[in-house]
């Protein structure tokens, strides 16, 4: 029987999450993008709070895009995806 | 065919079932000029048989919305996700409404008052689809595209508009 000790874990990265704001909340939050820690069943909507982005709820007149691709801001995130906050749009 | 002024060219789809042409433009562009390279565009393709085309142009206002005179207005965009909504709204509007094809044209970075910001362009077989695929993916990428409009004032103030004009 070998008795070596298993070699070490290969450190797994931290699963972070890309915020990137746009226009007005851009400008309120002093900045565009921010690489965050993900924990457990973290949210857009639970994440609106944690980054210092308001007080309260996260307002309803603010989107929320997963991936680029409008999404629920309670849908759970995953590591590496890119959340945006998107404030009242005027295209066209 | 060259589109000079295009900063980028989004979906050119002239073998899917509508002929979708998306740009995003970051220097001043002159619609009728891009009508008339659109229209000579389709024709290259086989899309000579419309009968029926739709346009609208956008262009900015002099005034401010709160008053006063407007300098420029900026309009900020999301890189990649504004492109894919504007390429998603006017496949999924074209579709609706049987409209054969579809030029978009918007600008982005600053445009001065009497500049087009927007050029909506619809070719289908009758008027009333054309018409109605026009204004409603007009309206669909005001209120559905992430583009963000700021008006420059001319003491060098600034304002994020957050809503749309009036239908």
């Amino acid at each position: 029987m070998n008795s070596k000790s298993p070699p070490p874990l290969a450190k797994l990265p931290e699963p972070t999450v890309e915020v990137r704001l746009f226009a007005a909340l851009r400008e309120q939050a002093g900045w565009d993008r921010r690489r965050v820690s993900l924990s457990e069943g973290a949210t857009a909507a639970l994440l609106w709070p944690a980054l210092g982005l308001g007080s309260g709820a996260l307002p309803s007149a603010v989107r929320v895009a997963v991936n680029q691709v409008f999404a629920d801001p309670q849908r759970p995130l995953n590591p590496g995806d890119e959340l945006a906050y998107l404030p009242p749009i005027s295209g066209g | 065919m060259s589109w000079p002024t295009c900063r980028r060219s989004v979906v050119a789809e002239p073998d899917g079932p509508v002929n979708l042409r998306i740009d995003l433009h970051s220097q001043a562009f002159e619609p009728l000029r891009c009508l008339e390279q659109w229209q000579r565009s389709l024709s290259g393709q086989d899309h000579a048989g419309s009968a029926a085309e739709s346009l609208f142009i956008g262009r900015v206002r002099a005034e401010a919305a709160a008053g006063g005179a407007l300098v420029a207005l900026e309009l900020e965009h999301y890189p990649g996700m504004s492109e894919a909504c504007i390429a998603s709204l006017a496949a999924a509007t074209a579709d609706r409404h049987g409209a054969t094809a579809v030029l978009v044209r918007h600008r982005i970075g600053l445009v001065l008052p009497g500049n087009a910001i927007v050029l909506v362009a619809v070719a289908a077989d009758r008027r009333g689809p054309a018409q109605r695929c026009c204004q409603e993916l007009l309206e669909a990428l005001k209120h559905n595209a992430p583009f963000w409009k700021r008006e420059w004032h001319a003491d060098g103030s600034s304002a994020w508009i957050t809503g749309n004009t009036a239908l």
